[in-house]
C-alpha cells in the first residue's frame, strides 16, 4: 500500500522551477487562510503547495459587509485584503503552516516597490518556499493593482523583488485585466519570475433589484468561481504560449477535470479557490481527480498533461 | 417550518453552532452553502428551521425524506452558559432567530424568559413548545397582530423596568438592529451574529464583523459574541 502511494506521488510530480510539488494542486491566495483552517479538516500535507492569504508590512483592516455576495455560479468578494501584517504573519502564523511537510508559498501585497521588496527579504530570511508578487487584487486601490495594469512598472516591481529573492520561487500573479497578458507574462519572464499565476478575480458588481442596493459594501469586487473559469483557461492558454516559464493556473477550478482543462491548455500547477468555500475538502478532490482521470486516459505522469490539448 | 436529515456521523452540536447546508448540484448554482443554526436533535435526526427567502432555501423546500443533502458542522462557538447558574436567562430572539436560541432555552430547563418577536403573527413560530419550555414567553409583534405591539426589545425593556439588570443574563439572536437594541438594554450577556457567509469555517473573511478588536469571523470567533463586543454601524 505505500508503495503505491510513493508510486502515485511521483506520477502527480510537478516542477516549479526549483520547487518540486508532490502533485499540480496548491491553495489559491485568500482561501486557505494561512493553513490552520483547512488543517483540521486534512493533512496538509496531501496538497501541492500552500499559498497563504496575502500579507502586507502592517496589519490590513480589510473592507465594510457584506462582503461577498453569491451570483450565478460564482461568486463576488470585497474582503479588502485583511490581513495580520508581516510580524504577526512571521511570528504566529509561519511556525504553524511550517509543522507539515508542504511548500509554503507566502502571497505578498504593498503600495510601494520598497514595500514588496522589504517583505520578500523578510520572508526569504524566514524560510519560505515560494513567494508569489500580489500586484493584482482588484478590492483595494492599494493592492497593487496599479503595478498589475502598467506595463512598465510592473517590469520594474519585478526586477526589485527578484534582486532580493535567491532562494525562494518568485511567482507573479497576473491581473485579468492586465492590457495584454501575452506581454505581461513575458515581462515577468525576462525580469526573473519563476512562474506566472493567473488569472485573480475578475471585477464585477451586482445589484439587489428589490433594495436597489448594492449586494456588497463596496459596490465593486471581484469575481471568482466557475462562472469565470473559461476566461481563466483562456488566458493560461494565451500565457502559456508567451513564455517558458511555468505558469499556475486558477479560476473556477471545481473537480479534477477542471484542473486537467487548465493544464491541458498550458498549465504546470493549479490552484482551487472558491471551491474550499464550497466544500473544505475540494483541493484534496481535485488531487484525487487528476489522479483518476489519469487512470482514465493512461497517463502515467501528471506534469506531461501540460499543454497537451489536441488541435 | 422544520427539516430534518439523517444523523450518519452522530456530531455533537451545541446551542449556538450552525450547519452549512447544501444540495448536490452539477450546474453549481447555488454555488456556496448556506448557514443555518442548529435547531434541535430529535433521535437520530438534526433538525433546523429555516425561512424560504432565496435560492437555496426555495430548494429546501422541495426536498422529500431520503433526499440526499450535503452538511458540513457542526461550526462555530457556543453560548456560554455558566452565568446562568446564578442569573435568570433572558432571552430574545426575532425571526429565525428563534432556531439559534430553542436549543439553548431547552438546556436551561424552564428557567429562561423569553421574548420572541416578529413582523406579524405569522412570523411566531412553535408557540406551544416555547411556552413548555421556558419560564415565561413574552410574543411581540410589529403589527400588533399577536402579544405585546412593538419589538421583542421593547417588551423586555418593559419588563426590566424596576428590575435589576444584574440578576439577569442575556442571549439574543436576530437581525442586527435587534441585536444593537437589546445590547443597549444594559444587560450583560451573548449576543449571536447573523452574517452572511460563504465557507463557514473562518478562510474567507467575507462574514466579518466589526470589534472592539478589529474585524472578527462570525464563523469562526462567533457567531456569538459577548455584548458591547461588536460595534454596531
Ligand atoms: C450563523 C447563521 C445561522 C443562520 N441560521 C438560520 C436558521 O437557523 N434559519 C434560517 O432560516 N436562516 C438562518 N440563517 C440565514 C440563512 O443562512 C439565509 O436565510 C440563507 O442563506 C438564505 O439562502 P437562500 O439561497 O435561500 O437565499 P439567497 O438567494 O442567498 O438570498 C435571498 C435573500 O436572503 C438574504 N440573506 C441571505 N443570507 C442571509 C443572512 N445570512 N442573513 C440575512 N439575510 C440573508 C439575502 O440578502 C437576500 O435578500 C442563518 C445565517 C447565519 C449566518
Ligand atoms: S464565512 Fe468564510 S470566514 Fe466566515
Amino acid at each position: 500500500m505505500p508503495a503505491r502511494e510513493n508510486n502515485n506521488n511521483k506520477r502527480l510530480e510537478v516542477k516549479l522551477g526549483r520547487l518540486k510539488l508532490k502533485n499540480p494542486v496548491m491553495t489559491a491566495s485568500g482561501t486557505a487562510g494561512y493553513g490552520a483552517e483547512l488543517a483540521e479538516f486534512f493533512d496538509l500535507s496531501k496538497l501541492g503547495a500552500i499559498v497563504l492569504k496575502g500579507i502586507s508590512l502592517t496589519p490590513w483592516q480589510g473592507n465594510p459587509t457584506p462582503r461577498i455576495t453569491e451570483t450565478r455560479c460564482g461568486m463576488i468578494n470585497s474582503i479588502g485584503l485583511q490581513n495580520v501584517g508581516l510580524d504577526a504573519f512571521l511570528r504566529e502564523k509561519l511556525p504553524f503552516v511550517r509543522q507539515w511537510d508542504v511548500p509554503v508559498i507566502a502571497n505578498i501585497l504593498g503600495t510601494s516597490a520598497a514595500e514588496y521588496t522589504r517583505l520578500a527579504s523578510a520572508l526569504e530570511e524566514a524560510g519560505v518556499d515560494g513567494i508569489e508578487l500580489n500586484v493584482s487584487c482588484p478590492n483595494v486601490k492599494e493592492g497593487g493593482i496599479a503595478f498589475g495594469l502598467d506595463l512598465k512598472s510592473f517590469a520594474s516591481l519585478v526586477r526589485a523583488v527578484r534582486a532580493r529573492v535567491k532562494k525562494p520561487v518568485l511567482i507573479v500573479k497576473l491581473s485579468p485585466g492586465a492590457p495584454g497578458i501575452e506581454e505581461f507574462s513575458r515581462a515577468a519572464e525576462g525580469e526573473g519570475a519563476d512562474a506566472i499565476s493567473l488569472i485573480n478575480t475578475i471585477p464585477a458588481m451586482a445589484i439587489d433589484v428589490n433594495t436597489r442596493r448594492p449586494l456588497i459594501k463596496n459596490r465593486i469586487g471581484g469575481l471568482s468561481g466557475p462562472a469565470i473559469k473559461p476566461i481563466a483557461v483562456r488566458m493560461v492558454y494565451q500565457a502559456s504560449k508567451a513564455v517558458k516559464i511555468p505558469v499556475i493556473g486558477m479560476g473556477g477550478i471545481t473537480t479534477g477535470e477542471d484542473a486537467v482543462e487548465f493544464m491541458l491548455a498550458g498549465a504546470t500547477a493549479v490552484a482551487v479557490g472558491t471551491a474550499t468555500f464550497m466544500d473544505p475538502m475540494a483541493v484534496l478532490k481535485v488531487v484525487q481527480g487528476i489522479g483518476a482521470w489519469m487512470e482514465r486516459h493512461g497517463i502515467k505522469k501528471a506534469s506531461s498533461i501540460t499543454g497537451a490539448m489536441l488541435t | 417550518m422544520g427539516f430534518s436529515a439523517p444523523d450518519i456521523a452522530l456530531p455533537k452540536a451545541e446551542p449556538g453552532q450552525f450547519f452549512m447546508f447544501g444540495v448536490k448540484n452539477c450546474e453549481k448554482d447555488p454555488l456556496l452553502k448556506r448557514p443555518f443554526c442548529y435547531f434541535r436533535r430529535r433521535g437520530n435526526t438534526l433538525e433546523i428551521l429555516y425561512r424560504v427567502v432565496g435560492k437555496m432555501t426555495s430548494i429546501m423546500k422541495g426536498l422529500r425524506p431520503g433526499d440526499e443533502v450535503e452538511v458540513l458542522g457542526p461550526l462555530g462557538n457556543v453560548y456560554p452558559m455558566a452565568q446562568a447558574v446564578c442569573k435568570t436567562p433572558l432571552v430574545i430572539a426575532g425571526g429565525v432567530g428563534i432556531a439559534s436560541v430553542y436549543p439553548l432555552i431547552e438546556r436551561f430547563k424552564g428557567s429562561a424568559i423569553l421574548f420572541y418577536g416578529g413582523r406579524s403573527k405569522k412570523e411566531i413560530l412553535l408557540r406551544k413548545e416555547l411556552r413548555a419550555i421556558s419560564k415565561k414567553l413574552v410574543v411581540a409583534t410589529d403589527d400588533g397582530s399577536m402579544g405585546f405591539k412593538g419589538t421583542a426589545v421593547d417588551a423586555a425593556r418593559d419588563f426590566l423596568n424596576g428590575r435589576n439588570p444584574d440578576d439577569f443574563v442575556l442571549y439574543s439572536c436576530g437581525p442586527n438592529g435587534m441585536l444593537k437594541a437589546a445590547s443597549a438594554l444594559g444587560i450583560q450577556g451573548y449576543i449571536a451574529s447573523e452574517e452572511k457567509m460563504a465557507c463557514g469555517i473562518g478562510v474567507c473573511l467575507g462574514c466579518a464583523v466589526k470589534t472592539k478588536e478589529g474585524y472578527k469571523r462570525a464563523c469562526k470567533d462567533g457567531p456569538v459574541f459577548k455584548t458591547g463586543e461588536i460595534i454596531f454601524d
